[in-house]
């Protein structure tokens, strides 16, 4: 045991509390510790002149007014949120402190509404964006027929202002 | 007058002839596409090659390609003038007649009439072919000469381009006056044809008017600009610190392909780390997004990866495979079959 945790159990020892093994190594310390032996002293000193003190009784109305506090509802969500809002200062413009929060609320959810959607609107988009800069690209291989590169880059680029060419034939 | 004409158009096609002759003879692959002896395969392609900047034409193509589940096919009248602007005016299907495209090597403009509508984005004829990489592109093909074939009253060489590993086969037939592609057809080994493109009329000139490849804004229009690319990135490593992001390379490509260039592409809420991979002949494009900007695109069939599942949305001539990988939302674009994507998909799991 160390230095430290057998000082902390001296005030244990004189009250009889610790086991007969914990008792007999706090002994052995003291028997060895100058400083420990001084501090016992202390504490024995403490302890005559507190048992020396007269008892008193509690207040007649102390029991009664704690029943209270237990027997009254637990206070809503709502009014413990209010109520940390009147500890910060902030309950007198209820209004206020909600367009707050809300205000708040909102720049924390744009960004990641708008992150999913434009994540979706990638996917949607992808697939035309690839095979229209692939044709691109391949317009400089030497057989590609410029006629039908033409007709995929025209038919990505409807898809891309959201008029795809399929669409239009349905109609 | 008419006489004058045709003596003009008889002129301008002796002197594309000798261009070509001239342009092949420099390459030393063959002598030319000349009418006595059947031109060697590299002939033929180098021709393909210089033909957009040696003659104009204008005629009317049609195009048929499988679209998802279905097949489509759209006529077209297609515009050239030297060396890279372009004008087409798509007359049907019903869904894209009247739509307009002007492209003037620099910008291109789309015309929606029905829409009144203008978007305007960068020219997607001005890149001419990477002449490493074509070089390079021409090892992992082989080129060979089927003969010759007559389309719409010209005389064409047949040319055949079977890639080594997977991926697209082509057969390619080449006005042997001008080395315009007049018709050609592109299969997959799984699917068969997937595209095929044929111009049904054409004419050419060496003078077509420009104000036929320059765009007047309608009054009152719609218009969009969609400029989606950031500068071009030198490496993996500058397309990383250009997008915010770390991104991934992949451990394995498909035979011959190799990195050609990094950008950012950014559109409203779409940021992607975007890199190229060319064979020379053919482009993959694959673009890497954070999952926690990009949810999961519900476009196209969802099939089975080893890492889990994916989606393809199958264009015929290009595919699209999406599938998440360890905190990003990946896609590949190309023409490339899907099993050939999922591999590259793969690739990147491996990587750490």
């Amino acid at each position: 045991m160390s230095h430290g945790r057998l000082e902390r159990q001296l005030s244990a020892y004189l009250d009889g509390e610790l086991s007969a093994d914990d008792a007999a190594e706090v002994r052995l310390h003291l028997s060895q510790c100058p400083r420990c032996q001084r501090e016992v002293e202390r504490l024995q000193v403490l302890k005559q002149v507190l048992g020396a003190l007269p008892e008193r009784d509690a207040p007649v109305n102390l029991w009664v007014s704690v029943r209270e506090q237990l027997q009254q509802p637990r206070s809503s969500l709502w009014e413990r949120w209010m109520e940390s809002l009147r500890t910060l200062g902030l309950g007198r413009r209820p209004v206020a402190a909600a367009a707050a929060v809300a205000v708040v609320l909102v720049l924390i959810a744009v960004p990641l509404v708008r992150g999913r959607l434009d994540r979706l609107r990638a996917a949607d988009l992808g697939v035309d964006v690839y095979l229209r800069e692939h044709v691109l690209v391949s317009s400089g291989d030497p057989f590609a027929d410029r006629s039908y590169l033409g007709l995929v880059i025209g038919d990505s680029n409807l898809a891309l202002i959201g008029e795809p060419r399929r669409a239009k034939e349905e109609r | 007058m008419r006489g004058r004409r045709s003596l003009s158009a008889g002129i301008i096609l002796l002197i594309v002839g000798a261009f070509s002759r001239f342009a092949l003879a420099e390459d030393g692959a063959s002598p030319s596409l000349g009418p006595t002896a059947l031109p060697t395969a590299a002939a033929v392609i180098n021709a393909i090659v210089a033909a957009p900047g040696l003659v104009d034409y204008e005629g009317t193509k049609v195009i048929t390609a499988v679209r998802g589940d279905r097949v489509e096919t759209i006529t077209v009248l297609e515009s050239h003038k030297r060396p890279s602007s372009l004008r087409l005016e798509y007359l049907s299907p019903e869904s894209v007649s009247g739509r307009l495209i002007v492209d003037d090597g620099t910008t291109a403009w789309q015309y929606e009439p029905s829409l009144h509508t203008v978007i305007q984005g960068p020219s997607f004829v001005n890149k001419a072919p990477d002449a490493t990489l074509f070089a390079e592109g021409l090892g992992h093909y082989a080129a060979t000469i089927e003969g010759t074939e007559e389309v719409i009253g010209r005389e064409t060489i047949v040319l055949a381009m079977a890639p080594a590993a997977t991926g697209l086969s082509r057969r390619l037939w080449v006005d042997r006056a001008t080395g315009v592609i007049l018709r050609s057809e592109e299969r997959t080994a799984r699917e068969g044809v997937v595209f095929t493109a044929f111009f049904t009329r054409i004419s050419y000139s060496l003078n077509l008017p420009a104000p036929l490849f320059s765009f007047r804004l309608p009054a009152g229009v719609r218009s969009f600009s969609f400029y989606l690319g950031s500068d071009l990135a030198s490496g993996p490593q500058q397309l990383q610190q250009q997008a915010g992001f770390s991104t991934r390379t992949p451990a394995v490509l498909p035979l011959g392909y190799r990195y050609r260039h990094g950008t950012v592409t950014r559109f409203g809420p779409v940021v992607a780390a975007t890199t190229t991979y060319s064979d020379g002949m053919s482009s993959v494009t694959i673009f890497q997004t954070p999952t926690s900007r990009m949810g999961l695109p519900r476009a196209g069939e969802v099939i089975r990866l080893p890492q889990g599942q994916g989606r393809v949305v199958d264009l015929g001539h290009f595919r699209i495979l999406t599938w998440e990988s360890r905190g990003m939302r990946m896609a590949a674009v190309g023409p490339l079959p899907a099993a050939e994507l999922a591999l590259l998909a793969g690739g990147f799991d491996a990587t750490p």
